[in-house]
């Protein structure tokens, strides 16, 4: 059964992304044709309060559609709308309501966590007495405090990864969009991260997230969708969706259904 | 204040880093001790023994004669009865040079005119060509002097290097102009930390607003340092003293524009520069095509001092409309419009590339594209 659907806050509309290969990376991805359609008329909503998990195996356009979400990238057809602002035509409007964690986003290394908060609050809007009540309180919830003043070039991967996830909510956002969360860390710096998701939906942030790793999903996640090759194949309330079975089992059919075989 | 909180950024990252404040000075501190030293080994010794032969007459004379003996040299002025063997005297080493002043010599007159013959090849002949074109066009001589040299090649030697002079500054302001903005911008872009400010609400407008005019208050501190780095080793590498060098004739206006003609060139050069590291996948890549801009920017100082006379029409062109202008201030033929609409056509340019750069940053080709 699924749950009663709360508020809508994201909402995807048969995105489609399609990228020009180039003769570089059609070696790469041993192919001679000139394009990839990287998300195929896409669709899906996530509601407020919960966690949204995109699962998918590699290349099946996960970080498109959350690059494409996060106004990062422009969609070629359909649009996605973050708490009622389009991607396509209010672009600002969604980068102020949405927090983006990313791998392809990098903090300065020359800076200190404490220099590097209050800049990209000021690039988001934020207030200055708001912002110093705010850096207090992140700051000390997720032990930056300790670093604040260190070069972020000098911290090891795990504290940037706390000064990353902390500054992605400088402004206080609704909704918090987050590509691979644990992606490269080790089980300490992993933990650190779901433990913040789990923190921020306490906070009654929405959170999407991207992942290929099933128990972080089962663990985390409220909903689930499905993306193999650009096209979203199932979605629902976790629950609902594996029918009982562990996820990566339901995964496993799934995959089968459209793919016939697993390689 | 987004655009604000930008620029201060990149002060900041600027202003506490040492290495990349040295970066900035140092070429400055370099020129100046390479012309300074340059200098000492042309001009090392005093007491040199001049003989110059004089037709016509001026104050000017006396002023020469001072500035000499006050080097603690010496020099002998002989009226000129013999051109033919003056010539022949100095060719042998015998005489420095022949001095020429027109009949009833006004500084001002409509007709006067001055000559200098002396040997670009001897030390001595050298160092007193530099002196006496100093000395007259700091006395306010607003006409070139009639230069001739008994060498075969024509004039070689410090004449060069003061002509060289805009061309110079204009290599310095680059190089201060390169070192930040490649850092800045395609340095930024590289490693991935211009996409996290793109994933702000700022307007891209002004994230190259906040980039260009921080970087080129950087570079005009490093081209400063290096004009001032020619300016302080010049008097030494000529051979002449400041009060020569500085003397009244050039006045505040000459240097006021001076100044402002470099100013004008730098927020050119770095938005020049930010533009192609912006299209630039890595430093490296952003590199490259800077030296192809480095490559126009040289061109284009350097065409002045090839080509004389350029119709007006250069105050169009920039870079070389600011040469143009510098060369004419340095020659005591300051033309104010000129060097005005210089300046405004570089800041001209300079927004259009800023305007371009805010397209640029709002491109997802150019920005995300592999
Ligand atoms: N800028 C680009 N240019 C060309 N092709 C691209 C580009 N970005 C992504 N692709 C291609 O689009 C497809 C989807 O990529 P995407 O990164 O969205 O997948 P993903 O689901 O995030 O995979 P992974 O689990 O490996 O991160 C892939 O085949 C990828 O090669
Ligand atoms: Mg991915």
């Amino acid at each position: 059964m699924d749950d009663l659907f709360g508020e809508e806050i994201v909402r995807a509309e048969a995105l489609k992304k399609t990228f020009t290969l180039s003769r570089k990376q059609q070696k790469i991805e041993k192919t001679t044709l000139t394009r990839k359609v990287a998300v195929d008329g896409l669709s899906f909503s996530a509601y407020r309060g919960e966690i949204y998990g995109l699962l998918g195996p590699n290349g099946a356009g996960k970080t498109t559609t959350l690059r494409i979400l996060s106004t990062l990238i422009g969609a070629d057809e359909g649009d996605a709308w973050i708490m009622g602002h389009s991607v396509r035509k209010e672009p600002a409007e969604v980068r102020d309501r949405i927090g983006f964690l990313t791998s392809e986003l990098k903090l300065e290394g020359f800076f200190t966590p404490d220099y590097l908060f209050d800049f990209f609050g000021a690039m988001h809007g934020v207030e200055k007495s708001v912002l110093a009540a705010r850096k207090q309180e992140l700051f000390s919830r997720f032990g930056i405090g300790s670093f604040a003043q260190v070069k972020v070039g000098d911290l090891s991967t795990g504290m940037k990864q706390k000064v990353s996830l902390v500054i992605s909510i400088v402004h206080d956002p609704d909704v918090v969009i987050f590509d691979e969360p644990t992606n490269g860390l080790d089980v300490l710096t992993a933990k650190v991260v779901t433990d913040f998701l789990a923190e921020l939906k306490a906070m009654g942030k929405s959170i999407l997230l991207s992942t290929h790793i099933f128990s972080l999903a089962e663990k985390l996640c409220d909903r689930v969708g499905i993306i193999i090759d650009g096209k979203m194949i199932e979605d629902g309330a976790l629950a609902a969706l594996c029918g009982g079975k562990p996820l990566e089992e339901k995964f496993f059919e799934i995959y089968r259904g459209v793919k016939g075989e697993i390689l | 204040m987004k655009i604000v909180a930008l620029m201060k950024k990149e002060f900041h990252r600027f202003f506490h880093d040492p290495r990349l404040i040295v970066t900035i000075l140092l070429p400055g501190l370099l020129i100046f001790l390479l012309y300074f030293f340059m200098g000492s080994m042309i001009h090392s010794e005093s007491g040199r023994e001049m003989r110059v032969y004089l037709s016509g007459d001026s104050a000017i004379v006396d002023f020469l004669g001072q500035q000499i003996e006050g080097r603690g040299d010496k020099v002998e002025w002989i009226p000129l009865e013999n051109e033919e063997e003056a010539r022949a005297e100095i060719k042998e080493g015998k005489a420095t040079a022949i001095l020429t002043f027109t009949k009833d010599f006004d500084l001002f007159g409509e007709d006067a005119r001055v000559g200098l013959v002396y040997d670009s090849g001897s030390e001595t002949g050298s160092y007193f060509y530099s002196l006496a074109t100093s000395v007259l066009i700091s006395v306010g001589m607003r006409f070139p002097i009639d230069v001739q040299t008994v060498q075969e090649g024509g004039n070689v030697g410090m004449e060069i290097l003061t002509s060289i002079l805009p061309f110079l500054v204009v290599t310095f302001v680059f190089s201060a102009c390169m070192s930040v903005t490649l850092e800045s911008v395609a340095g930024e872009k590289e490693r991935g930390t211009l996409a996290t400010i793109l994933a702000t609400s700022v307007k891209r407008s002004h994230i190259a607003i906040g980039k260009i005019v921080p970087l080129s208050c950087i570079a005009a501190i490093g081209a400063a340092s290096s004009f001032f780095g020619v300016i302080f080793s010049l008097p030494k590498l000529m051979g002449i003293g400041f009060d020569v060098l500085f003397a009244g004739s050039y006045g505040f206006l000459s240097y006021f524009m001076f100044f402002l003609l470099i100013l004008s060139v730098v927020p050119l050069i770095v938005s020049a520069i930010a533009a192609v590291s912006a299209l630039a996948h890595t430093m490296k890549e952003a590199s490259g095509y800077t030296g192809v801009i480095m490559i126009v920017v040289m061109v284009l100082s350097f065409v002045s001092l090839a080509a004389d006379g350029l119709g007006s029409w250069a105050v169009a062109v920039p870079v070389l409309n600011a040469v143009i202008s510098m060369g004419n201030i340095l020659s005591g033929e300051l033309v104010l419009w000129q060097a005005l609409v210089s300046v405004g056509a570089n800041l001209l340019y300079a927004a259009l590339l800023v305007w371009l750069i805010a397209r640029m940053l709002s491109s997802e080709r150019v920005m995300f594209g592999k």
